[in-house]
């Protein structure tokens, strides 16, 4: 028999997620899992639609993240309609991409992550965030932070034809081309993001890689599981967000395979365990063994983290050096010339998270400075000669590895639609975070706002998405966990303070 | 920095069945109120920094979104102001909560509305695809128009 206890810390009103941690009889913690309520009826929704509203329609799927799901619908389209895009029009899609990752993962790191480590991990709530960060830091990151999201939604705003839900991909390419005076506001956008991405390094390195406290949370083995790792690699094996081949390395850093985003189907598979409805994906020709980890389980983690550890090096110079700082100060060896053995402790995909924050701007500036983006060269019309009526279109998501699929019929209606989010990837390394914080808290005496927030923290690091609506309306209790023994008795409640 | 006018703003997402009644209201208080005051309407699909930023540079504020309570679908409630300063932790999906948004705008020194009226229609339907709203809901729509309308009238008048 075992127990169930239920974790809410949000109520309909604000996302929806919800953690449930099951005790057995003995009172350890079984089972742990993070509950995304799941959206109904996107299939149905979807189906008898042209396949060209996709990337309209998706982009509205998930306030978080619409420009990943833009370009993904977008490649998908590619596929249905065999319309390869113009080299400007790849060029541009990436351009824009690289200004959201900027503002992403900015957001992330001052607002979600960032304040465990620069605040601290048993501050009170209402100073553990991003004021809070600011306060510690300099009041004028404030203002560095909303300069940064502003000057990267204009560039979103012009490039995808609309602030916050872009418009501009068509099968073939981008609806527009852009003026010479829109590339020089990118190039200055890009340095300007160049110059922040480093300061935020700094501030991670001063404040939380010089306090041995700190630092040894990042390196301690808290939240260290040795999965597979997962993300898309250009044609030299490095990381890239737009496009390229999936790779995936062993928890030793050997790789296991790589293949393209079309083949998903023969490489990723769903387990649904009895005890959640959740689907949990695994690597097929690994094989489902449950929440664990280690080489002969098929869980793998798709996250900034992970995307650095099939990566070989990093394709710019800056965040290369960043990169390699980062392996040797977890003492990995290298396994090829540029790459490390994977790193596994958790809590440092909020660095990995820094370092593609740099990765994005350095990115940005090498589109923004190529001649060709000017080119008003932005789409090859679908020819009706190549229509395939499938396609498969994949992008890295901040979140982890996006995938978008759909058939049609010959006329290009819509008969299938498929997706695997990012944050789905994570599911079982996330329920395996929550599960060791979950164990240190019914061991431990802490006091209770402590076990909530690490409990919060095992699943902040994913930068989970809860997709679809927010709602601004006050939720009375965000947190609360309810211990019970086997038999169900109320052993401890906790519960967060308005 | 000065701002100016009025800004609505209609959160929720359209393809979410009532989820996008908020949207539908705001689009409906902008076109009754278009010739008598100078009013944006703007739809935004997710709150904390975003939301903030959507009220930068105005000096007046007027939110609707779904919201769900357990009252009958379609009841109308309205917030102020003091009902976000007391529940920080709301949380929210990607970055942070509305009161601490506002008040790393002021910290940043964006220009941010001293005024403000917060509106949630109770939904039946939202997390299901599609773009109609429930009978329940859509019969409300016209209510909370006039109720947003009048308000946002009594503020002009003490303008």
């Amino acid at each position: 028999m075992t127990t169930r206890i239920t974790i809410d810390p949000v109520t309909r009103l604000e996302g929806h997620g919800r953690i449930d941690i099951f005790l057995n009889d003995q009172g350890r913690v079984e089972n742990a899992y993070f509950q995304i309520p799941e959206l109904r009826g996107f299939e149905q929704f979807c189906v008898g639609r042209m396949a060209e509203e996709m990337p309209v329609i998706t982009n509205r799927i998930c306030g978080v993240c619409p420009e990943a799901h833009h370009l993904a619908a977008t490649k998908a389209l590619d596929g249905v309609f065999g319309a390869e895009p113009t080299s400007v029009a790849k060029k541009l899609r990436e351009t824009l991409y690289m200004a959201f990752f900027v503002t992403d993962h900015t957001t992330h790191f001052y607002a979600l992550g960032g304040p465990d480590f620069i605040v601290g991990p048993d501050a009170p709530p209402l100073e553990r965030n991003i004021l809070g960060v600011a306060r510690k830091v300099g009041l004028e990151v404030a203002g560095e932070v909303i300069a940064c999201r502003k000057r990267n939604h204009e560039i979103i705003s012009f490039l995808g034809g609309k602030s916050i839900h872009p418009v501009a991909g068509v099968p073939g390419g981008w609806s527009r081309a852009i003026t010479p005076e829109e590339r020089a506001q990118i190039e200055d956008t890009a340095r300007k993001n160049i110059e922040f991405a480093r300061f935020s390094l700094d501030i991670f390195e001063k404040i939380v890689l010089k306090n041995p406290v700190y630092r040894e949370m990042v390196t301690s083995d808290t939240y260290l599981h040795r999965t597979y790792s997962m993300g898309t690699v250009d044609a030299d094996n490095r990381t890239n967000f737009y496009d390229g081949m999936i790779r995936v390395v062993d928890p030793e850093g050997n790789e296991f395979v790589k293949y393209h985003p079309a083949a998903y189907g023969e490489h990723i598979a769903e387990r649904v365990e009895a005890w959640t409805y959740l689907k949990y994906p695994y690597l097929k020709k690994v094989g489902w063994k449950g929440l664990t980890d280690g080489m002969e389980s098929g869980v793998y983690t798709a996250t900034p983290l992970s995307r650095l550890n099939v990566s070989e090096g990093v394709a710019t110079p800056l965040a290369n050096a960043e990169y390699q700082r980062m392996y040797e100060t977890f003492g990995c060896k290298k396994v090829t010339a540029d790459r490390y053995q994977p790193i596994h402790h958790r809590l440092a995909t909020h660095w990995a998270r820094l370092i593609e924050l740099l990765y994005a701007s350095e990115r940005m500036l090498e589109l923004a400075i190529d001649p060709e983006l000017t080119s008003p060269e932005t789409r090859n019309i679908p020819d009706p000669a190549r229509f395939t009526g499938e396609g498969v279109g994949s992008v890295e998501a901040p979140r982890g590895t996006l995938t978008h699929h759909y058939v049609t019929n010959e006329r290009g209606v819509l008969t299938k639609v498929n997706m695997i989010v990012g944050t789905t990837n994570n599911y079982a390394p996330i329920s395996m975070s929550i599960k060791r914080a979950a164990e240190k808290l019914i061991t431990t005496a802490a006091p209770e706002e402590a076990i909530l927030n690490r409990i919060e923290m095992a699943f902040r690091l994913y930068d989970p998405c809860f997709s679809c609506a927010t709602h601004f309306l006050p939720g009375k209790m965000p947190l609360t966990v309810s211990l019970r023994d086997s038999r169900g008795e109320l052993l401890r409640e906790m519960r967060r303070k308005g | 920095m000065r701002g100016e006018g009025t800004v609505i703003i209609g959160m929720g997402n359209p393809q979410l069945s009532d989820d996008g009644v908020g949207i539908v209201v705001a689009r409906a208080v902008g076109e009754r109120l278009k010739q008598r005051m100078h009013l944006t309407v703007t739809e935004l699909h997710t709150g904390g920094i975003r939301l903030m930023e959507a009220m930068a540079g105005f000096n007046r504020a007027v939110v609707v979104d779904a919201m769900v309570s357990g009252a009958a679908p379609g009841t109308l409630h309205r917030f102020d102001p003091e009902d976000f300063i007391t529940t920080k932790n709301t949380f929210s999906s990607h970055d942070t909560d509305f009161a601490t948004a506002y008040e790393l705008g002021r910290m940043a020194g964006v220009h941010l509305p001293e005024q403000f009226s917060f509106w949630g229609i109770e939904v039946r339907e939202f997390d299901l695809f599609g773009e109609k709203l429930t009978d329940e809901v859509a019969a409300a729509v016209s209510g909370a128009v006039d109720h947003i309308v009048a308000q946002m009238v009594e503020w002009e008048g003490t303008a």
